[in-house]
C-alpha cells in the first residue's frame, strides 16, 4: 500500500466485566487513506468490540492506538441500526446531528448540504424518518456520519434490509468516499459487497485475527493448495462451519 | 469555542430535540397537560364542599309511624323549617330515595315517647340517599338530636313551670344551628393568607405536582429508543458525554415544567371560574414559588431520567413510571387532600418527595410560607434529584458505549 497509514491498532486487547473470554485478544489493524478493509468475521468474533475502540467509544486494556499523522483522524460510525430520530425529518436529523460538530455556523450548512446532496436525500429532507423507505434511512443513517467529515469511516453492516438498488447506491457511495481519500472499515457479512468494496480484508474469529491481507491474495490460498471459489469459501475455511449462536 | 460553550451548545441543542420530539407525541402531552388539568377541573368542584365549614343540610323525607300529638307536632316542626315532606310508608320513603326526591329520610318509630314523657333518640331511624356526603350526614344527624334536645328541655320547662318556660324561650337556640350561626370556623392559612381556602387553591398545586412526575412516559420514550436504536452510542461518537446528555433532558423537561405550570395556573384561573368555580388566586411569594417549582422540577425530572435509565423498555418504563407516580401522589395527598387522612398515614405523608413539593408548594398557593419550611423540602427535593442523577448515569454511560 503505497498511501500513508492514517490509524494504527497494535495488539488490542478488551474483555467485557464478568466475561471469561476476551473479546479480542492482540488484534492488528492498519488503515490507509484512500483503502478499503472488510472486517469478517462470525458473530461474536470481536467485531463491534473492535470498531468502539477505534471510534474511542471503550478504551483498550491492552495494545494501543497508533496515529502516524500526529493529531488524531476525525472518525465516523455507520451503525447497524438508524441510529438517529424517526420523529424527525431528515433534515431536522442532519440539523442535530450537525449542530453537535465543534464547528461554525456556515461550515455546519456546508456540511448538511453536501451529506443530503451525497445521500440523495433532496426529494426527502423534510419528510419524517419514520416515513422513509428502508433504502432512504439508510442513505440517512451514511449521511450522518458523513456530517464529521471523516479521515476513517467505519461502517458496520450499513446495507442490512435494503433493496438491491440502494444497495448498489451505498456500495457506489463508499467506493466514491475511498477514492476521495477516506479509510474504510467495512464490517458485514454479505461477502459480495466486500468483494465489491473492499480491496483488503481482516477476519476475526474468538477476538484473534485469523487472516488478513490483500484480498486477491488471500484467495489464492496457501502455497501449494488449491485457491478459494470466493471469499465466502475463504471465510468458511477459515471459521469452519459450526453454528456460532 | 471553548470546550464549556460547545457542551452548553450541545445540551440545548438536545433541549430543542426533545420539544420537537414531544410536540410530535400527542400521547405524552396528554399526560403531561390534559390529565391533570382535568383532575383540576374535577377535584376542584368535588372537593368544594370538603373545604367550607358549613354545608348544606340535606332534604329529608319524613314519616312518623307514632301517632303521638307531640310526634306529629316535631316532625311538622322540623318541616316548616327545613323542608321536605311527608310520607305513607317505609316503601314511599325508599322510593323517593331511590329517585332522589330526597336525599334522606327520618323515621320516627312508635313509641316515639318514652314512659317518662321524653322523646327516645333510639326510636328515630335516619336513612341516606348514596350520594349523601359523610359531612352532611353529619350535620343532617346533629339537627336532629338538637332538635329533639330542643323538645326534650321544652317538656322539662313545662314541667318546671311559666318561668322556666320563659327562660327557655328567651334563650331559643335555632340560629345557633342556622345558616350563619355559630362559631366563626377559620383554618389557619386564611387567617395568615387573609382570603378563603378554597378547592382550586389546593387542587391546582396538588396536581401540578401530579403533573411534573409524570414526565418520565416522555422521557422513557425518547431515552429508551435512544438506547435501543443505538443513538446514544452515536451522540458519543459526536462526542456527547452522557452527563451532556443527561443535562440537555434535565434542561428540556425542567422548561416544560414551567410550561405545565403556566398551562395549570391558566386552568384554575380562568377556566374552574368559567365552570362556576372559585378562581385561583396568584397574590403569591415569588421568590418562594419560583424555588419550589425548580426544586419540585428537579426532582420530577431526575427520578424519570432513574426509571428510563434502568428500564428494559418502555412498556416497563411507562407501567413502573406511571404506577410509582400514582402511589406516590396518593402518600403524598395529591389525590386525598392530608386533611382527610388518618394521623398516621399524614405523618408518612410527609416524608416522600411528592409530599415535599406538595407541602411547599401548598404552602406558597394557599398562606405564608415560612423561610424553613420551604428551605428544607426545597432541599430535600434538590437533593433527592442529585441522587436520582447519579444513580441514572451509570446506566446511560454504560449504554452510550454498548453499540
Amino acid at each position: 500500500m503505497s498511501t500513508a497509514p492514517v490509524l494504527v491498532a497494535e495488539q488490542l486487547a478488551y474483555r467485557y466485566p464478568r466475561q471469561p473470554e476476551a473479546a479480542l485478544r492482540g488484534v492488528d489493524l492498519v488503515l490507509h487513506r484512500g483503502q478499503a478493509v472488510g472486517l469478517l468475521g462470525p458473530n461474536g468474533s470481536g467485531k463491534s468490540t473492535l470498531i468502539n475502540l477505534l471510534i474511542g467509544l471503550r478504551t483498550p486494556q491492552g495494545g494501543r492506538l497508533v496515529h502516524p499523522q500526529g493529531a488524531a483522524p476525525r472518525i465516523a460510525w455507520v451503525p447497524q441500526e438508524y441510529a438517529f430520530y424517526p420523529e424527525l425529518t431528515c433534515q431536522e436529523n442532519l440539523q442535530l446531528f450537525a449542530d453537535l460538530l465543534d464547528v461554525g455556523a456556515a461550515e455546519r450548512q456546508r456540511r448538511i448540504e453536501t451529506a443530503v446532496a451525497s445521500g440523495q436525500l433532496q426529494e426527502f429532507v423534510s419528510r419524517r424518518a419514520r416515513h422513509c423507505s428502508g433504502g432512504v434511512r439508510r442513505r440517512l443513517n451514511l449521511a450522518i456520519a458523513l456530517l464529521q467529515r471523516p479521515d476513517v469511516l467505519l461502517l458496520d453492516e450499513p446495507t442490512v434490509g435494503v433493496d438491491p438498488q440502494s444497495r448498489a447506491f451505498l456500495l457506489a457511495r463508499v467506493r466514491e468516499l475511498v477514492q476521495g481519500g477516506t479509510a474504510v472499515l467495512y464490517a458485514t457479512h454479505y461477502m459480495e459487497e466486500v468483494s465489491a468494496v473492499c480491496s483488503d480484508i481482516v477476519l476475526l474469529d474468538h477476538g484473534r485475527v485469523i487472516a488478513h491481507g490483500d484480498l486477491a491474495t488471500l484467495l489464492q490460498g496457501s502455497e501449494g493448495g488449491a485457491p478459494f471459489a470466493d471469499l465466502e469459501a475463504l471465510f468458511m475455511h477459515h471459521t469452519h462451519r459450526s453454528l456460532r449462536d | 469555542m471553548t470546550r464549556f460553550a460547545h457542551r452548553l451548545r450541545q445540551i440545548m441543542r438536545l433541549a430543542v430535540k426533545e420539544w420537537r420530539l414531544l410536540a410530535r407525541n400527542p400521547h405524552g402531552l396528554a399526560v403531561l397537560f390534559f390529565m391533570p388539568a382535568i383532575f383540576v377541573l374535577v377535584m376542584s368542584f368535588t372537593l368544594k364542599n370538603t373545604l367550607v365549614a358549613r354545608i348544606d343540610l340535606p332534604v329529608a323525607g319524613w314519616l312518623v309511624e307514632d301517632t303521638h300529638p307531640a310526634a306529629q307536632a316535631w316532625s311538622q316542626e322540623w318541616l316548616d323549617r327545613h323542608g321536605g315532606q311527608r310520607y305513607d310508608s317505609r316503601e314511599a320513603l325508599r322510593a323517593a330515595l331511590r329517585a332522589r326526591d330526597i336525599d334522606a329520610a327520618v323515621v320516627v318509630r312508635s313509641p316515639w315517647l318514652g314512659d317518662d314523657g321524653q322523646p327516645r333518640a333510639e326510636q328515630v331511624e335516619l336513612w341516606l340517599g348514596n350520594r349523601v356526603q359523610p359531612a352532611a350526614a353529619a350535620r343532617l344527624r346533629t339537627e336532629l338530636s338538637f332538635s329533639m334536645l330542643q323538645v326534650r328541655m321544652r317538656i322539662a320547662a313545662a314541667e318546671a313551670g311559666p318561668f322556666a318556660s320563659v327562660l327557655l324561650d328567651s334563650a331559643a337556640t335555632p340560629e345557633l344551628m342556622g345558616e350563619g350561626g355559630g362559631p366563626q370556623v377559620r383554618y389557619l392559612y386564611e387567617l395568615e393568607s387573609g382570603r378563603p381556602m378554597t378547592a382550586v387553591q389546593q387542587s391546582v398545586p396538588a396536581w401540578l405536582v401530579f403533573g411534573m412526575f409524570f414526565v418520565v412516559i416522555p422521557i422513557a420514550g425518547v431515552l429508551i429508543q435512544e438506547r435501543n436504536e443505538g443513538t446514544l452510542t452515536r451522540l458519543a461518537s459526536f462526542g456527547v458525554s452522557p452527563g451532556t446528555v443527561l443535562g440537555s433532558k434535565l434542561v428540556a423537561f425542567m422548561l416544560l415544567n414551567w410550561v405545565q405550570l403556566a398551562f395549570m395556573i391558566a386552568v384554575g384561573r380562568w377556566l374552574v371560574p368559567l365552570l362556576g368555580g372559585p378562581a385561583l388566586q396568584l397574590d403569591i411569594a415569588p421568590g418562594w414559588f419560583a424555588l419550589m417549582v425548580l426544586a419540585t422540577s428537579a426532582a420530577a425530572v431526575g427520578l424519570a431520567l432513574l426509571i428510563a435509565a434502568h428500564s428494559r423498555s418502555f412498556d416497563q418504563a411507562a407501567a413502573l413510571g406511571g404506577g410509582l407516580n400514582v402511589v406516590l401522589g396518593a402518600i403524598a395527598g395529591v389525590m386525598v387532600p392530608r386533611m382527610l387522612m388518618p394521623p398516621g398515614l399524614q405523618t408518612v405523608s410527609e416524608w416522600s418527595p411528592m409530599g415535599w413539593a406538595l407541602d411547599g408548594l401548598q404552602a406558597v398557593f394557599l398562606g405564608d410560607p415560612q423561610a424553613g419550611d420551604i428551605v428544607l423540602r426545597a432541599g430535600l427535593l434538590l437533593g433527592f434529584a442529585l441522587l436520582c442523577l447519579m444513580v441514572a448515569w451509570w446506566p446511560i454511560r454504560h449504554q452510550e458505549r454498548a453499540g
